[in-house]
This record gives structure tokens, C-alpha cells and sequence, in this order.
């Protein structure tokens, strides 16, 4: 494969490099990412033209319903094996800041399925992601995202019990006169736009793809 | 009429004074008797006490012994936290990769985590209302469970890059969901089978197939050898494995409201009794009354004429917290609608 892409365009490369990644084709991935390198391919647009693009076509599978959590995370798997041959090669100049999205499943659960593929999602569409993981108390969200700068604050759970613990975190950045400063954003099985409305977060989405493209929406806004 | 008899003339197709209803009652139950859920925790007289209570206190048809679908994986070796006073959670799996699934052995039921207390939970429920209610015990599916014993991340991408691993793990779940449904068949209850992973949501409907099908029919299978009627509960989506749903053997499936039970009808109605789908979040725990009255009229209005009968039902197990009030409100429209189900009743 490596040899035959060294004939290849750019371009084809970067479709290879999506394909491969739709394909689930990890060691491929890594093949293709380090002949990018060996050739002297302008990493980042390696990135954008053939790793996101990978990534975001599984993206559409899955909401179309062809691709499900399984194919999703071995496809994440992929792009990140690419990303790792090809970050270090990325030229200065070719990185823009990123913006930033804080993110993680709030105190009181520790699913976090959900949560990763939003990561992973916001990832591949050029958000930088501070993780901060599972059971995460209210404040260390206002915390991180005051410390990192974040644009966006993404709240995910998938128990009811914790669904307070989400309003915490917006009365957290209204006390501390932060309310503006950021936008919040809520997701997971017992959440819903009514509810995200009530405790007064910016936005909600029912699935992976549609929290990346609400938090480009808000990230908009805020920027 | 008793649950008993109301399901019993039911399902003869003699006359009723409501359709059966069943808001999902699990640690809610500790609210009715003003014990923190943690005390459940190896107490089976106290889950007993609960669950009775709160039967009493309610009036729906079916009681369901659960706390939380960790106990048969947490006796295989997985860390439980339990929170003072909410819903228990899965802390760690008891393996973290496929070499492991060697040193799992199925859990023995009589004495291992806090299986025997729910046994002893179904047990004296039994005792106490097995007369005039119907009782079941919290059954998890084999690939649940399996998801629990490894985490869920590392299940699904075993399910595509290494599915005989996948297999032997699901195998142990089976034996030890088998071990625990004959137990609980022992002790008078009736196991009712929860396998929340197998959701489209989460993995695909040929991946159903493969790795949670199989095992399911095998354990339903035995259950309805033993002469007991399954309802198999699968959460989130699950409009495409309907059929493969009904193909296990249940002989109700409990839907979630992420998915429509006018099309659930419509596929597999004549097969299988359903049960549903009153939003456990949105409507009973957020709800006014009014809007829990609403949505229970809507579902009734979807399913009622369903050919294999329809169970008024929360759409999974309701949240701690929900209010009495919502509870009371979706049995109290079931008794308004009444029977035979006048379409005006539903508007």
C-alpha cells in the first residue's frame, strides 16, 4: 500500500487516508499517515483532507444508522493512530488557534460512552477537547474551563440522578459572574431540550453528531 | 380485581376493569418507607419491605425486585459504588482485557456479592403479595452482563476485532444468568430479563444477532420451560431487532420511548404482548401531573388494541426521585380510560 501511494497525488493520498479510516483500516491508516511524511505532504491538510474527513463520513454512517458505537470507536481508533504519525510534522504556520471545548460526565456516573464520541467527534472537526473524564464535580468543570479559556462547556450523563449536578454547573458560572463568558452545553439519556432550557444551559442534542454541530453553532456565537 | 386475576382474565379476553399498568417502581421504593437506597445493600428484608410498600402504596400490577443491573456482574468480581442515597454504579469491570475472561467463573447465586439478598428479596416478596400480584427478579442479559465484566468500550470493539472472545465472555454471562434465573425460579419469582446493551443504540442489528440473540433465547428459553412468561426489556432504540426480539421466546416486550409502540404493534404485535412507553425522565420525573396523564393516554391510545394485549408501563425503571404524585397520576388515568376503551376516553 505504501508503495503504491508514493505514486499517488496528494490528493488520492488524502482520500486513502479517509477511506481508510471510514474502512476501520487501522494499520493502514498508519501506513498511509507515515508515507504522507515520508513524502513531505503538508501534514496538516493530511489531517484535515484525509483523517476529519474520515472521520466525519463515519460521523454521517452514523446517524444514518449504518455504523454503530462498535464501528464508530474502531474508526476513532484509526484516526488517532493516524494523528500520532502526523501532529508532529504539522508546520507552525498552518495551525490556527483552536477553539476549546471543556467536557465530561458530571458527579454521580461514570457512563461515558456518550461522552466519547462527542470527544472524539469535536475532535475531528477541530475543537481542541480538555477531557476531564467521568464522575466530575460541578466546580472543576468552572475550574478547567476558566483555566483553559474554553468556549464551550460540554455536561453529559446518562443518569437522572446526576441531571442536578448539570444545573450546579450553570448556577456555579452565574454566581461567579461567568454565566456569559461561556457557553453550556447538555447531553444524555434523560436530558432533553425542555430541560436544558430549564436549568438555563445554551443547548442540548440528542446524538454525537448533533452535539459537534450545536457546539460549532455556540462556538460561533461566543467567538 | 387483583393484579392476578386482571391479568389472568386479561389475557382469557374476559372483561377488566383497566388495563394493567406498571410504572417501573425500583429504589423509588425506599421513598415510600424513608430509607436511604444504600440500605438495600445486602438487605433483602429491607428491598422486601420496599418494594411491598410501595406496591401497596401505588396499586400497579407487576412488582419488579431491582435495585440495579450490576448484581450478577458485581458477584462475577465488577466494583459497585453505591452512593448514599442514589442509584448504584459501575465503578470498574472486573477485567479489563480479553486474556482475562479465563479467570471469570459464572457467580454461584446462593452465595456470592449481593445475590442471595435479592434472592432473599424476591423471596419474602413473594410471601408477602405473591398471592394477588405478579413478582418478578431483575434478570441482566448475558451480553449486558458481559459488558459490565470488561467495559463496554473494550466489549464493543472485541465485537469487531476479536467476536470468539466476545462469544467465550457472553458463555460465562449465560451460566451465570441461567444459575440465577433457576434461583430465582426457586424462590417463587419470575425472571424478568433486561438486556440494556443489546439497544441499537448502542451496537448494530447484525451485531444483535451475533452477540446477543443467541445467548438471550437460550436463557429465555429455559425460563419459559419452567412454565413462566418472559418480558424482555431492551432500552434506547430497538425498532430493527423487534423480530428478533419476539424470536427469543418473551412473551412481552417492554419498550423503551425511544422507540414508537403504534409501530411496534404494527411488527410484531400479534406475536408478542408489549409494554410501554411512558418517558421515565421527561414525563415522570419532570412532569406535571397533567402531562404524565397525558402521555399515558397517548400510549394507551397507541397500544391498547394491540392483538397479543398491551401493559400501560413507564418506559424503563423509573428514577429515584419521581414524584408520587406522577406515579399515582399514570395509574389514575389508566382507571379513568377504564374498559372496554372508549375512544373518547383517550382524547
Amino acid at each position: 500500500m505504501t508503495n503504491q501511494t508514493l505514486s499517488d497525488s496528494p490528493a488520492d493520498l488524502y482520500q486513502s487516508l479517509s477511506d481508510a479510516v471510514v474502512g476501520m483500516d487501522e494499520d493502514g491508516v498508519r501506513a498511509l499517515a507515515n508515507a504522507a511524511v515520508e513524502r513531505g505532504v503538508d501534514a496538516y491538510t493530511a489531517i484535515d483532507r484525509g483523517l476529519v474527513d474520515g472521520m466525519s463520513r463515519a460521523g454521517v454512517l452514523f446517524e444514518t444508522e449504518e455504523y454503530f458505537i462498535p464501528e464508530l470507536l474502531i474508526c476513532a481508533d484509526a484516526m488517532y493512530a493516524g494523528l500520532d504519525v502526523l501532529r508532529p510534522h504539522i508546520k507552525r504556520a498552518s495551525t490556527r488557534a483552536r477553539q476549546r471545548v471543556v467536557i465530561g460526565v458530571v458527579e454521580g456516573d461514570t457512563h461515558d460512552i456518550g461522552k466519547n464520541l462527542v470527544k472524539i467527534m469535536l475532535d475531528a472537526s477541530g475543537f481542541e477537547v480538555i477531557d476531564l473524564g467521568r464522575d466530575v464535580p460541578p466546580q472543576r468543570f468552572v475550574d478547567e474551563a476558566v483555566a483553559h479559556g474554553a468556549e464551550v462547556i460540554a455536561l453529559s450523563t446518562l443518569m437522572t440522578t446526576t441531571m442536578d449536578a448539570m444545573a450546579e454547573v450553570v448556577t456555579l458560572l452565574r454566581d461567579a459572574g461567568l454565566r456569559d463568558r461561556f457557553r453550556v452545553v447538555v447531553g444524555g439519556g434523560p436530558i432533553s431540550q425542555k430541560f436544558s432550557e430549564r436549568i438555563g444551559a445554551d443547548g442540548y442534542s440528542p446524538s454525537a453528531p448533533g452535539a459537534v454541530k450545536l457546539v460549532k453553532q455556540l462556538a460561533g456565537e461566543a467567538a | 380485581m387483583t393484579p392476578i386475576e386482571r391479568f389472568a382474565a386479561y389475557g382469557r379476553g374476559q372483561p377488566i376493569d383497566r388495563l394493567p399498568c406498571v410504572p417501573i417502581v425500583g429504589n423509588t421504593a425506599a421513598r415510600v418507607i424513608g430509607v436511604k437506597v444504600s440500605e438495600f445493600r445486602g438487605n433483602g428484608r429491607l428491598i422486601a419491605d420496599a418494594q411491598v410498600a410501595a406496591y401497596r402504596r401505588f396499586g400497579y400490577d407487576v412488582i419488579r425486585v431491582f435495585t440495579d443491573l450490576y448484581t450478577q456482574a458485581e458477584a462475577m468480581g465488577a466494583r459497585v459504588h453505591y452512593p448514599e442515597d442514589e442509584t448504584a454504579y459501575l465503578e470498574a469491570p472486573a477485567i479489563d482485557s480479553a486474556d482475562r475472561i479465563g479467570t471469570l467463573r459464572p457467580a454461584d447465586p446462593r452465595k456470592d456479592g449481593n445475590l442471595p439478598h435479592h434472592l432473599e428479596a424476591m423471596e419474602r416478596t413473594v410471601q408477602a403479595v405473591g398471592h394477588e400480584a405478579v413478582v418478578t427478579g431483575a434478570l441482566t442479559g448475558p451480553f449486558t452482563t458481559a459488558s459490565f465484566l470488561i467495559g463496554t468500550e473494550t466489549l464493543v470493539r472485541m465485537a469487531l476485532k476479536n467476536p470468539a472472545a466476545v462469544h467465550q465472555l457472553c458463555g460465562i454471562a449465560l451460566e451465570a444468568s441461567l444459575a440465577y434465573a433457576e434461583a430465582i425460579l426457586d424462590a417463587g419469582c419470575t425472571p424478568s430479563v433486561t438486556d440494556a446493551m443489546c439497544s441499537s443504540t448502542v451496537i448494530s442489528p447484525k451485531q444483535f444477532q451475533e452477540f446477543g440473540f443467541p445467548y438471550l433465547k437460550k436463557l429465555i428459553g429455559y425460563i419459559d420451560s419452567r412454565g413462566r412468561a418472559v418480558t424482555l426489556h431492551i432500552c434506547g432504540k430497538t425498532r430493527a431487532i423487534w423480530e428478533a426480539m419476539a424470536d427469543t421466546g418473551a412473551a412481552c416486550l417492554s419498550i423503551d420511548n425511544d422507540a414508537n409502540l403504534a409501530e411496534a404493534k404494527t411488527k410484531v404485535g400479534d406475536r408478542v404482548r408489549l409494554m410501554g412507553n411512558v418517558p421515565p425522565s421527561e414525563v415522570m420525573l419532570q412532569g406535571t401531573t397533567a402531562e404524565v396523564r397525558q402521555a399515558t393516554r397517548r400510549v394507551i391510545a397507541q397500544a391498547h388494541d394491540n392483538p397479543k394485549g398491551f401493559v400501560v408501563a413507564s418506559g424503563c425503571s423509573l428514577p429515584v426521585e419521581t414524584p408520587f404524585a406522577n406515579i399515582d397520576a399514570m395509574l389514575d388515568a389508566v382507571r379513568e380510560v377504564g374498559w372496554p376503551i372508549q375512544k373518547e376516553a383517550l382524547a
